[in-house]
């Protein structure tokens, strides 16, 4: 497991974080796969009412606890808050839901270990990815919301999967509770002048993924927050 | 020409305070040039309207209006939309502060807590700002 590290990121600390709510079936899983490749794993439980956090916990993770539900937003930034505590160098963020694989977080660190990127976004649509067309849809919006109101485009600005450089780590700051985080992290990558990186990934939609995703009522949510928070700034 | 009205020059006024504010914001590093020049057109619209009133017109036969009254009753909408963008904006300011109390209790649980972690708002927060 540390070869695996080892070889693909000699010296920098990386550390993952996954941020989770009500997902002990499948934390253990990711947990396991993902500490193949980087140093240490932390899990944001973001106040799950099932046994998330010990589950988390058992399969080797440092798990941070939310009191109460707060929005993947929130349970990010609680991750990278304890992954800077803890010496972080370098930090990969991915989905507790076992829609990301692990084995991309090499190709995805490349950018940064080599330091031609400060930030590194997953693209799910870089590569052949049987993906829903309601999926597309959605994300063709978010990408579009995005470049509105940041005047930044990214190909898949709303997956959750990326790499956070040394110079990333040490700035970022997310105040965006809920899913609509993700356009805020482009607005940061603008507002701090970052190197942003795309590498296409595969990606694993299973009935279980799909039937966790956003509705229609809840993207209309994120873009009308989005927009609201991009004029309180 | 005709003589301006004390709306006239209040309006294109404000517009340019707010203008040079969010500049000012901007060269702060608080928004981002995208943002500042979104809110520049929405307060050159403000000014525009306020100092060439036909501009107004043009709208008014699109959107069909025909009189005063019609127009007072969208004066007062527009009041009531303020007050409930205003209600918005403070229950997202409670709700990021419940955010916060609860991501700061998480990392103080876990003995991560915001003075060790060099993060931008742990700075802040050692400096007791």
């Amino acid at each position: 497991m540390v070869v695996l590290r080892i070889f693909f990121c000699p010296k920098m600390r990386v550390f993952a974080v996954i941020p989770a709510y009500n997902e002990a079936k499948r934390i253990a899983s990711v947990v396991e796969h993902t500490c193949k490749f980087v140093d240490t794993v932390i899990v944001a439980d973001d106040g799950s009412s099932d046994a998330t956090a010990v589950v988390a916990e058992q399969a080797g993770a440092v798990v941070v606890r939310h009191a109460q539900n707060c929005g993947a937003g929130a349970a990010t930034m609680t991750g990278i808050d304890a992954a800077r505590s803890m010496g972080a160098e370098v930090i990969v963020t991915l989905d507790a839901d076992e829609q990301h694989d692990p084995r991309d977080i090499p190709s995805l660190l490349e950018p940064v270990v080599t330091g031609r990127a400060d930030i590194v976004f997953a693209n799910r649509f870089g590569q052949k990815n049987h993906i829903p067309f309601i999926r597309r849809f959605f994300n063709a919006v978010g990408n579009l919301v995005t470049f509105a109101t940041t005047g930044r485009w990214v190909n898949d600005s709303q997956c959750g999967f990326k790499v956070f450089g040394p110079r990333a780590v040490r700035e970022v700051m997310i105040r965006m509770s809920g899913y609509e985080f993700c356009t805020e992290l482009v607005r940061e990558t603008v507002q701090h002048q970052w190197r942003v990186a795309e590498v296409p990934i595969k990606v694993l939609y299973s009935q279980y993924t799909l039937a966790k995703g956003q509705s229609f009522a809840n993207g209309v949510k994120t873009a009308l927050r989005i927009l609201l928070r991009s004029f309180l700034r | 020409m005709l003589p301006l009205t004390p709306y006239q020059i209040i309006a294109p006024l404000i517009s340019l305070f707010a203008i040079l504010y969010v500049w000012s914001l901007v060269f702060k590093q608080k928004k981002t040039i995208w943002e500042g020049s979104l809110w520049t057109l929405f307060w050159m619209a403000i000014a525009v309207i306020a100092l060439f009133p036909p501009v107004l017109d043009y709208l008014a036969f699109v959107m069909g209006f025909k009189d005063r009254q019609n127009a007072l009753l969208i004066t007062f909408l527009g009041v009531l939309s303020f007050i409930v963008f205003y209600l918005i904006v403070r229950l997202e300011e409670l709700e990021q502060r419940q955010t916060k109390l609860t991501r700061s209790m998480a990392l103080k649980d876990a003995g991560l807590d915001h003075k060790r972690t060099g993060s931008p708002e742990g700075k802040a927060h050692d400096q007791g700002r």
